[in-house]
């Protein structure tokens, strides 16, 4: 039997709707502000829908964006990290295939390949993650377990998204997931577990974070911000447009991530939740969340990132657990943005306006993609000790 | 230990449609390269001792989608560069073609798996992954594991697609083409830097023949460059009897 090895996170990068730096994500959170906005771009497509959390830093202008977007995050977590590429693996999600303005029209951007080109920095193992809305979360857990188990010492992990485009935004309008725009203020148009909720804010985004081995962190004398403790995945086998009403899927690989980090559910002091405001998604996960807290449910503060940076796919997992990560650094928990009055069905303890200081030091960051690929990955406090 | 317990290719969908009117049902939906996938993994599951219960790896197809949604995508593009995208609605099937983890979707759906699953995605020499992840999970954690995988030449004009699946045991089965077991014993990298022809199929069916040809005791394939990432040379140790 190999000796585990306890898996730390000493780096990590965020482009995101409220900015481009894990400093923005959280103090935009903090101050209960969403980033979401009319596009221009999409504004001038002439589609219906024009709200979407746009990352600022890379120019849509840029026929690179995928790799810029990406890149950006990684290199902000390898230089937070002092770690460089070359001794590090590669988990990583890069989406799907995209479209991007260029110099003689729209070109079209292989997923691929753009994985292929970030990876060429990285030793092996460089594995791209296909796991839809989970992806960025089974990015994270897939490595937590590479280096848990001794397979390699560190890896970058996390997911990238540039699908902020006229193509995905019909395509998800037409499975009624993305809120269209019906002359409100567009920071409102993702309100997770909301009476008003329509659906998600398609946004573009990147996240990545740096994992290694307690035993390194401690010989460079790294700073850690979180522990990863446990890792879950599940399917639903259900549907693949919808998750099953009761959140069965959901559930198990929340389970699944508690044995793993061998915490009974009482140890969790916080939830950061995918809320992805889609009708049956909120009441699903709603569901979910109830049966696994039991008695607790009530009390166990639960907060979504989504209000706040819209749906950055690929990158949403990771994007949250750098969210729940902050958690566990301050003890405090973001308010769900845009959550104002919770509807039936999806009642949990939401942190609604403000944020609340609890000292949580165990979260639980959980997503759930399309197709009913789900994954759960639960952080902790961290110390060099 | 690790043995590859079924393996089967599919590349005729006309065969599926009119052999096996019942998968051809569940998959007529999909795109070409996960209808492969899945007509494939329909066949080795018949030597499983519980579908419901493998762990399943499934690999994106590099060249993803279908000639319908590229069409559509096409008329997208247009509309973008002139601002008249206006209510244009997406067919929900062509949405379906998009999605890179739809296989492995499928496949849990029909065999009501909710055990552990890793998608990975459309870039090249992602199979070798695969195979060791199958390597890391069958290592205590399940008993069975499916790896699958479809591809086509491209999604643009309909070309030939290939669907293979492998089903790997902890139990020592004979391989059933061979009537021999075949254990997997390790795979192996170090860096070097080549050309690919990225797919996400064909590295797995080279593999296949390169076990159907080789008589008994170890096999040391070294994976050609092209069917490599494009970083690593790949060696896949396995021992036959």
């Amino acid at each position: 039997m190999h000796t585990k090895h306890r898996v730390v996170i000493t780096g990590m990068g965020a482009l995101s709707a409220l900015g481009a730096t894990t400093r923005d994500l959280w103090d935009g959170l903090l101050a209960n502000r969403s980033g979401v906005r009319r596009v221009q771009r999409l504004i001038d497509s002439g589609i219906t829908v024009t709200a979407g959390g746009e990352v600022d830093a890379v120019s849509p202008e840029n026929v690179d964006r995928d790799h810029e977007i990406a890149n950006r995050a990684i290199d902000d977590a390898l230089v937070e990290s002092k770690r460089d590429a070359g001794e590090c693996g590669f988990i990583w999600s890069t989406g799907l295939d995209t479209f991007q303005k260029g110099p003689s029209g729209f070109v079209h951007r292989s997923a691929g390949r753009c994985f292929t080109n970030l990876a060429s920095r990285f030793s092996a193992p460089r594995r791209m993650i296909a796991a839809a809305c989970a992806s960025g979360t089974q990015a994270i857990g897939e490595a937590f377990r590479l280096i848990q188990h001794g397979q390699v010492e560190a890896c970058v992990a996390g997911g990238s998204s540039v699908m902020l485009t006229p193509f995905y935004l019909i395509g998800f309008a037409g499975l009624q997931a993305v809120a269209v725009d019906n002359g409100d203020d567009p920071s409102l148009a993702c309100r997770p577990f909301d009476k008003k909720r329509k659906g998600f804010a398609l946004a573009d985004g990147a996240g990545a974070m740096v994992l290694e081995t307690l035993e390194s962190a401690q010989e460079r004398v790294a700073t850690v911000f979180a522990e990863v403790i446990g890792f879950g995945v599940s399917q639903d086998a259900f549907d693949l447009n919808r998750p099953c009403d009761d959140g069965a899927g959901a559930e198990l690989c929340m389970r699944r991530a508690l044995a793993d980090a061998e915490l009974s559910v009482e140890q969790i002091d916080a939830v950061n939740a995918h809320a992805t405001a889609t009708y049956s998604g909120d009441l699903a996960e709603a569901a979910a969340l109830r049966k696994l807290f039991g008695n607790r449910w009530r009390t166990v503060p639960v907060s979504g990132s989504k209000g706040a940076i819209g749906h950055a796919m690929a990158a949403a997992g990771v994007l949250e657990a750098i969210v729940a990560a902050q958690t566990c650094a301050t003890g405090v928990v973001p308010p769900t943005v845009n959550l104002r009055h919770v509807d039936e069905g999806c009642e949990l303890d939401h942190v609604i306006g403000e944020p609340r200081d609890i000292d949580a030091e165990k979260v639980l960051s959980v997503s759930f993609g399309m197709g009913g690929q789900n994954a759960a990955v639960i952080l902790s406090r961290g110390s060099n000790g | 230990m690790v043995y590859l317990a079924a393996a089967a290719q599919h590349n005729d969908l006309a065969k599926v449609r009119a052999e096996k009117p019942e998968l051809w049902r569940h998959v007529r939906r999909y795109n070409q390269p996960v209808q492969l996938a899945l007509a494939a993994a329909d066949e080795v599951m018949r030597f499983s001792e519980n579908p419901s219960t493998a762990a399943v790896i499934s690999l994106a197809p590099c060249q993803p989608g279908s000639a319908d949604l590229y069409r559509w995508g096409n008329v997208v593009t247009a509309g973008m560069a002139t601002g008249t995208l206006g209510n244009l609605r997406m067919n929900p099937t062509q949405t379906l073609h998009a999605v890179d983890n739809l296989a492995m979707s499928a496949f849990a759906i029909a065999h009501a798996n909710h055990a552990y699953c890793l998608g990975l995605g459309g870039a090249a020499g992602q199979a070798w992954c695969g195979l060791e992840a199958v390597h890391e999970r069958l290592n205590g954690l399940e008993e069975e594991a499916l790896l699958m995988a479809g591809d086509q030449d491209a999604a643009e004009d309909g070309s030939p697609g290939l669907g293979v699946a492998l089903l790997f045991s902890t139990r020592a089965k004979p391989y059933q083409p061979l009537d021999r077991t075949v254990r997997l014993v390790s795979v192996a990298r170090s860096r070097k830097i080549v050309d690919v022809v990225p797919h996400a199929a064909n590295g797995l069916a080279a593999l296949l023949s390169s076990i159907a040809q080789h008589r008994s005791g170890l096999l040391s394939y070294v994976v050609p460059p092209e069917h490599t990432d494009g970083f690593s040379t790949v060696t896949v140790t396995l021992e036959i009897s």
